[in-house]
């Protein structure tokens, strides 16, 4: 086959292209999704010579029409349009629905996944595998091919300058974010999706990467049920589905192996629809996110917290579980976003907030949450995304919000809003402790953002306690593999996104490594 | 994969009226938000002009006076959060793009939104309350149980997104909106393909 490059743009079946009621395709591996996980297994599969085919529920959008208004991008890039909630509705789980899934719309921050987090891994869920040795050159391979390097001084915006200043100022641990961005252009609307290529989302990388090998894309595509036959996968059933609502196509697929990289979220909705690899009860158990808040202050300078690279510099100093278990991130947000992630009151207080929303700052808090959700299905037809902030990870939460005010009121802010649904703010540090005492852990108190599902078809070596192997298989079903978050044993505390790209090269290495067994036409 | 309700991030605080069985509990599996918010914000038609076709009168009273209790844009030289931005209409439309089962749930919202107004307002009707007294409401609402402060925080976002969402507003803001185009950045492309 011949590899020829895509410049621009990607080769996807939309619904828009189909014509047939009924679409029967054949494939070594059909992969469901198009993010992180499937990209990366799409591209490291196709170039070794296995007939790829990547199915995509979201559309295909290409760069060219991203907007940077984020609730335009809510509307067309992200699952249920932006409004995926948890079951009580006081917690929004953003991710992406579209062709290149969440890494088109996430803020490029790239961590490696912590050492003390892997050797938890090892201890509890018998993942010796997956040690930072072993991992070392998948994180470097995926780091060389998204450019992924240290954010330069001309990517620490203003809000992120003033993070460093405070944390600084306090003594603590910070440092620039790494991020997969070529030559960022610095308009700060990473959220939105990048307009002109230059996040190395799977958009623009992996995605072409499979394709130029001749791994196929259908977007709009969604799959209904994985095919099972003597406990082998055998391939899925999907619908095309027309951006009205309206059913174009019924697709089957039929393929030697199955991967499975529509998320956290998605994943196991798929295998309970599917009555699948559950024989350890464990699908959709175990659920995390990183409930994650945003704490805005004001300073005395203009900060406009909408310029310049989205995420600069990050606090790590309580990043160990023994120090708290959380980190701090510094971030900017745009004039719509700002309008509803603080509570400054009503009427006057509320206009006079916006009026001087250029003076407004944010720090995001991320929690090592304990993994306490559940995804399922209720009456067969809904899904419930059962999660709520633990009692046992409240103490966390006041932690991240208390040093993130410590660090903005170092910085010089005047005053710091709690990500709280009523007004409520400290004016100087010595406030903060009295301010903090008025938090309890109850529904729609707190203002709530999860940017990482996971967890939720948790990898194990026991198959007891445990959906998927070592080495990425469905310990029930062979030839049925997972490749995206709801892998991840425990929460990581960081941005996933390194992770899960590693994590789907090794597993796309242990695929390959047992092929015989699995592709009867190809061998090594 | 999933059939979902569709509703936009802002409308999160109307779940628990579903969970409170205020509504039949199946009634949010949902129809897909086919046409979004997305296409329907930012028109600059103005509002004297606007009928509203999706929201009922009573409706638009209470969120008219919502309107004018959260955003009092006249006294802080703002474009006009009733004449010159159609912030009301731009909801009006929002809400013909909701699913059947957002809809119903955003009715009742505000059919309680209305009408939760207890002893210490004379039991009036939140759209008749004058506005200190209407926002003393909003303020109380927002202090109250975690239905009344996931339902307020609801309906403050609808309006608030639905006024800012407006280019119009954003001078007064110093806020620059899409750049890419403006500052004429160059298209990158797909990165190359790794070297084997």
């Amino acid at each position: 086959m011949t590899v020829k490059s895509i410049l621009k743009g990607l080769p996807v079946t939309q619904a828009s292209d189909v014509v047939d009621g009924q679409l029967d395709l054949q494939a070594d591996v059909v992969i469901v999704g198009s993010g992180a996980g499937g990209a990366v297994t799409a591209y490291e599969l196709a170039r070794q010579g296995l007939s790829v085919l990547v199915l995509e529920a979201g559309p295909y959008v290409p760069s060219s029409e991203f907007t940077e208004d984020f609730t335009e991008a809510l509307e067309a890039l992200y699952e249920d349009h932006g409004g995926q909630t948890n079951k009580a509705g006081d917690l929004l789980l953003l991710q992406g629905r579209c062709v290149g899934g969440s890494t088109v719309v996430n803020g490029c921050v790239s961590f490696r996944t912590p050492d003390f987090i892997l050797e938890d891994w090892q201890r509890d869920f018998g993942l010796d595998n997956l040690t930072p040795e072993t991992l070392a050159p998948y994180f470097e391979r995926v780091e060389r091919h998204l450019s992924i390097d240290d954010n330069g001084e001309h990517e620490i915006a203003m809000h992120s300058r003033l993070v460093r200043d405070g944390a600084k100022a306090l003594g603590w641990s910070v440092k620039p974010f790494k991020r997969n961005i070529r030559d960022c252009a610095l308009t700060g609307h990473c959220l939105s999706g990048c307009k002109t290529e230059r996040k190395q989302s799977m958009l623009v990388t992996y995605l072409p990467w499979a394709a130029a090998h001749g791994a196929r894309i259908y977007s709009d595509t969604r799959v209904t049920r994985v095919l099972e036959e003597g406990g082998r996968a055998r391939g899925v059933h999907a619908e095309v589905i027309a951006h009205d609502g309206s059913k174009v196509a019924d697709m089957r697929v039929q393929a030697d192996m199955v991967i499975l990289a529509a998320g956290a979220v998605q994943t196991p909705l798929l295998l309970l629809k599917s009555g699948l690899a559950n024989r350890s009860g464990e699908v959709g158990r175990n659920f995390a996110c990183h409930p994650s808040m945003y704490v805005s202050a004001r300073y005395p300078q203009p900060v406009y917290p909408w310029r310049g690279a989205l995420l600069g510099t990050y606090v790590d100093e309580f990043m160990r579980p023994e120090k708290g278990g959380f980190i701090l991130e510094a971030g900017g947000l745009g004039a719509a976003e700002m309008c509803l992630i603080t509570e400054p009151g009503t009427g006057k207080p509320y206009l006079e907030y916006m009026q001087d929303i250029k003076y407004y700052s944010g720090i995001v808090t991320l929690i090592h949450d304990h993994n306490v959700g559940q995804i399922s299905w209720q009456d067969g037809e809904r899904k419930v995304i059962d999660y709520d902030v633990a009692d046992s990870d409240f103490p966390s939460m006041v932690a991240a919000l208390r040093a993130a005010a410590r660090v903005h009121f170092a910085a010089g802010a005047s005053e710091v809003f709690m990500p709280t649904t009523a007004p409520l703010k400290a004016t100087s540090e010595d406030e903060l402790e009295s301010v903090l005492a008025q938090l309890e852990n109850a529904p729609h108190t707190l203002r709530l953002v999860s940017y990482h599902p996971q967890g939720s078809c948790r990898m194990g070596a026991d198959p007891a306690s445990s959906v998927v192997a070592p080495h990425g298989e469905t310990h029930d079903v062979a030839g049925l593999y997972v490749a995206d978050a709801s892998l991840l044993p425990t929460s990581i505390i960081v941005n996933p996104q390194v992770t899960v790209y590693a994590l789907a090269t090794y597993i796309a290495d242990q695929i390959l490594d047992r092929r015989e067994q699995y592709f009867r036409l190809k061998s090594a | 994969m999933s059939k979902n309700d569709s509703s936009p991030a802002f409308m999160a605080g109307l779940e628990p009226l579903s969970r409170r069985s205020l509504l039949r509990t199946t009634a949010l599996a949902g129809v897909a938000f086919t046409t979004g918010c997305a296409r329907v914000f930012g028109r600059k038609d103005a509002p004297e002009q606007l009928e509203f076709v999706h929201l009922t009168e009573d409706e638009v009273r209470v969120i008219t006076h919502l309107t004018v209790v959260l955003l009092p844009t006249e006294r802080h030289g703002l474009p006009s959060s009733t004449e010159t931005i159609p912030t009301v209409q731009n909801l009006d439309d929002m809400v013909g793009q909701m699913s059947p089962q957002t809809r119903e749930l955003l009715g009742l919202g505000l059919w309680v939104f209305e009408r939760r107004p207890m002893v210490s307002f004379k039991f009036s009707r939140f759209s008749k309350l004058d506005r200190e007294e209407a926002t003393r409401y909003v303020h109380a609402m927002q202090e109250g149980s975690f239905f009344e402060r996931g339902l307020t925080a609801t309906l403050k976002a609808l309006v608030t997104l639905n006024y800012w969402r407006d280019s119009r507003t954003w001078p007064a803001l110093d806020y620059w909106g899409p750049v890419t185009q403006k500052w004429g950045v160059r298209r990158l492309g797909n990165a190359p393909l790794p070297p084997v």
